[in-house]
């Protein structure tokens, strides 16, 4: 059978089985496969708060363009665990094709709710792995070689790969992985499997390409990077559930750079660790997500008191309280924007992709710095822990700006060096700790210039408005909001975070209909930009797409100029990721076009 | 010279313990040369709180309760400082109890100086987590008569492995005093780690223990035969000396552990807060992680 096969545009996989299956590491490897034959991979998970058993998954696309979203249609579904076939049945149809493991017995299509016709691909992998190996977990890899196969990925690209990822865990590691390779390519051949098969046709079913050259990075991990190279020294947190990430990746590499990371008992320990290294002139950063920011809130308040830099990051879970730990929302804004005692000010950034996320965290450690001021980075779960590919970071583009720092030479020269002076951009000279002739006082209590404790009514005034001062002073610096489609459509888009790759494959969607859009991906929501607020009142119709069940992003919209008469939100809070085909029948419905029409 | 903050009068008591351990530590600035602008004084939340602003230094005054994580920070950071942190009972032992057995734990090379009079003063005195059993304010009736054991960070200390540098002083023994301030300012700045001071610092006006504790304290210093390098024998001794009802004061231990910026820093670079960050120097290194990505 020698048909001419298809180039692979664009394959949407789920690997699902019982947690600790190993779901995510197959995921992982056939990323790190597909990326090196040209193609761009973007994967997510579907993980419970549990280090073993339940239903989870890992999904993965494989395209050429721009996604950064799974695709509401599955091709391939690699299912470990029969039941896993019937949770997912709905997003198959009669073209999809489903291996299982057969090692309790064979699955019909059919009852398993999958339409009649679709491919099943019965392997006995488990019971191979327990035979071969007596560890279960071997069945992924033998799976390796049917999905190999199917996908058209020749064998000595997937030994390669496996060579890659299982080489640094030891010999024996690796021998044991690759006999399990073997032991399911002949599995293969007997479900009649030939490379020749292959659905599709990959420009290097050999071996890795030696072009391509992209990065595969999470939003966590380009976070991370970004403000290691802006010249981050310091973090401190707690680990949890989406954030942890962040810390693992500087473990390693920020000593390599003079800095430190230090594990604290909790977050109240962490943010004050944080200010402890800050109020030395360190550039420093913390990570969380809500549980974390809610403990936070007194250390944030006393960032904008004392006039400390810092870069916190939220990588925002299901609420409210432990919620839904390993799922996606993005309800933590108002907690962002608004949250703490008293008035100060502070910035909230909103990237929407990897490469966003390590521009914005250069930019968030800058401006910390610069207006002395707490940054919050909004991630949230899928931007955090999703990965994707991306072309390289242009390392060169970064620039560092201190600000007002002060050295021991510009002190002498001066008459009088106060901590909290009043100035006309809101900015007080920072002198660190050791800094010979800067002796000052930072305090979480009203002060006067100096920094001594003071509830003079005029100074109080004066103090609160030199604070205030700063969001105006830095407004101009604040990261603008890119814009996609047609100018003149009069539908829009908002949202941050994982909503950036639904919106664009919407707007794909509609373009084929000639519907036109566009999307401004606001980046900064606070102090919010006056764009935003024009591009609703510009656009007719703009669907602010949230996950969240409060309309947290309209609302912080509408409360900056934003035109409430044309904004619909589209919310989703039930802890799965948006699809596209969802968000377009939203939309129809609220615009009143017929769904067939677009779909 | 530049001119900076005039260190402003204390806000406290006539009489209130904690001059004298702001005499003790402007004492053991001096004594060890400690330059104005090499000293970051870390004060919690209460009457002894404000003590950083009576003096020439680096000062900052915490979050109630965070003084012991926002120490370790800094000495991480910038291990060139001399860092000690400042606090009342209810700072230390009650809302920022939790922090201290992760300090005892991490044994940053920061003083830590505790002002311990029972009592919350600038609440109008409530118990604090060291009042004795019993205890009762004597101004305010009403608020009841404290029903729970009191708490001894000493032996809490004892019972932490990495703790260094454990000791007690008294107010009203100024000597004694000073010497265990220099001693921990000393051990926290040669890279031993946390310098621990207790001091019994009374509150004239809702705790006034000057005679009591007068009568109750004990000089563990000149006790013959007591091994303060020996954490059984002093946890033991300690026992004994609380069954007795008696307050042991000077340096109940004194032991080896690597003070934890010596074990955290990259020491072939300079400290998180001493770069030149216009140096690009880590070019190389950042090129290394992007390709960690590609590879």
């Amino acid at each position: 059978m020698t048909t001419k096969k298809a180039p692979l545009e664009d394959l949407n996989v789920i690997v699902s089985g019982q947690g600790g299956d190993g779901s995510l590491t197959v995921v992982n490897i056939l990323a790190d496969v597909l990326r090196n034959n040209g193609l761009r991979v973007y994967t997510e998970r579907d993980v419970l708060s549990r280090i073993k058993g339940g239903i989870t998954a890992a999904n993965l696309r494989a395209y050429k363009g721009e996604k950064l979203t799974i695709s509401s249609h599955i091709d391939l579904l690699v299912a470990f665990d029969q039941l896993a076939v019937s949770k997912y049945a709905f997003r198959l149809n009669a073209k999809s094709i489903v291996v299982y493991d057969s090692s309790i017995g064979e699955l019909a299509a059919e009852s398993s709710g999958l339409p009649s016709g679709t491919r099943m691909i019965g392997v006995p992998l488990s019971r191979h792995a327990v035979k071969n190996f007596r560890r279960d977990i071997y069945k992924n890899s033998i799976s390796f070689a049917v999905i190999g196969r199917l996908v058209g990925i020749g064998d000595d690209a997937l030994r390669v790969a496996f060579d890659k990822r299982f080489g640094p865990r030891g010999k024996q590691m690796l021998e044991s992985n690759l006999l399990a390779l073997d032991i399911g390519f002949s599995l293969a051949e007997e479900a009649g499997l030939t490379i020749d098969d292959s659905l599709y046709e990959l420009d290097e079913k050999d071996g890795y390409s030696s072009e391509g050259g992209h990065m595969l990075i999470t939003g966590n991990e380009a976070t991370a990077f970004g403000f290691a190279v802006a010249g981050g020294k310091f973090y401190a947190g707690y680990p949890i559930t989406p954030s942890t990430e962040i810390m693992e990746w500087l473990i390693p590499w920020l000593p390599k750079f003079g800095g430190v990371v230090k594990q604290a008992e909790d977050e109240l320990s962490a943010i004050n660790m944080a200010i402890g290294a800050a109020l030395t002139g360190t550039r420093t950063m913390t990570a969380t997500c809500g549980p974390g920011i809610a403990l936070m809130q007194e250390g944030i308040g006393q960032l904008g008191m004392g006039e400390i830099p810092l870069v916190i990051v939220d990588a925002q879970r299901s609420g409210p309280s432990t919620g839904m730990p390993t799922k996606p929302e993005q309800s933590d804004i108002n907690l962002m924007v608004y949250g703490g005692a008293g008035d100060f000010p502070r910035v909230v950034l909103a990237p929407g992709h990897p490469e966003d996320c390590f521009h914005i965290a250069v930019k968030a450690t800058n401006l910390a710095e610069k207006y002395q001021v707490p940054v919050f980075i909004a991630l949230d779960q899928g931007l955090s822990q999703n990965t994707a590919t991306v072309d390289p970071f242009k390392l060169s583009d970064v620039e560092i700006d201190r600000g007002k720092r002060m050295d021991a030479d510009t002190l002498a020269s001066m008459e009088v060096y106060k901590r909290y002076e009043f100035t006309e951009d809101g900015v007080s000279p920072f002198s660190p700790p050791g800094t010979r002739g800067g002796m000052s006082l930072v305090t979480g209590n009203e002060h006067d210039e100096f920094g001594l404790v003071s509830v003079d009514p005029t100074n109080r005034v004066k103090q609160v408005k030199k604070r205030e001062r700063k969001l105006e002073s830095m407004r101009p610096e604040l990261p603008r909001a890119v814009t996609y489609g047609i100018e003149t459509a009069d539908i829009g888009f908002i949202g941050i975070g994982l909503t950036y790759g639904v919106i664009l494959e919407v707007m794909d969607i509609l373009a084929e209909r000639d519907i036109h859009s566009q999307y401004h991906q606001v980046r900064t929501i606070c102090p919010m930009l006056e764009e935003t607020g024009a591009f609703t009142h510009r656009c007719k119709n703009v669907f602010v797409v949230e996950y969240n069940a409060g309309a947290q992003l309209a609302k912080v919209i509408i409360a900056n100029g934003g035109n409430e008469s044309h904004i619909h939100s589209i919310l989703r809070y039930d802890g799965v990721p948006m699809n596209s085909g969802d968000v377009v029948k939203q939309l129809t419905e609220r615009l009143g076009i017929k769904e067939e029409e677009v779909a | 010279m530049t001119k900076t903050f005039t260190p402003s009068r204390p806000i406290w008591c006539a009489g209130c313990g904690d001059f004298g351990v702001l005499h003790a530590l402007i004492g053991g600035f001096e004594e060890l040369g400690v330059a104005e602008h090499e000293r970051f004084v870390i004060a919690g939340i209460g009457c002894s709180g404000t003590l950083q602003n009576n003096l020439s230094c680096y000062g900052y005054h915490t979050l109630h309760g965070r003084v012991l994580p926002t120490a370790t920070g800094t000495k991480l950071a910038n291990p060139g400082l001399t860092v000690v942190g400042v606090g009342g009972d209810g700072d230390g032992y009650a809302i920022g109890g939790g922090h201290l057995m992760h300090a005892f734990k991490r044994n940053p090379g920061v003083a830590y100086i505790v002002m311990n009079n029972g009592t919350y003063g600038l609440t109008k005195g409530q118990a604090s987590p060291t009042a004795p059993e019993g205890w009762q304010n004597k101004s305010f009736k009403a608020g009841g008569r404290n029903l729970e054991e009191d708490f001894d960070p000493i032996m809490l200390g004892l019972s932490i492995p990495g703790s260094t540098y454990l000791a007690r002083a008294y107010a009203g023994q100024p000597a004694q005093l000073k010497s265990l301030v220099v001693g921990a300012l000393k051990h926290s700045r040669d890279g031993k780690g946390m310098g621990y001071v207790e001091v019994l610092s009374p509150c004239v006006t809702y705790n006034d223990t000057y005679r009591d504790w007068r009568t109750s304290v004990y000089d563990i210093d000149s006790e013959g035969g007591y091994d303060p390098s020996n954490r059984a024998a002093a946890f033991s001794r300690m026992s004994e000396l609380r069954e007795e009802g008696r307050l042991p004061l000077g340096l109940i231990y004194e032991g080896k552990h690597p003070a934890l910026e010596t074990i955290s820093l990259n020491d072939e670079l300079p400290a998180p807060a001493l770069h030149d960050l216009s140096a690009n120097q880590f070019q190389k290194g950042y090129e290394e992680a992007l390709q960690s990505f590609i590879k």
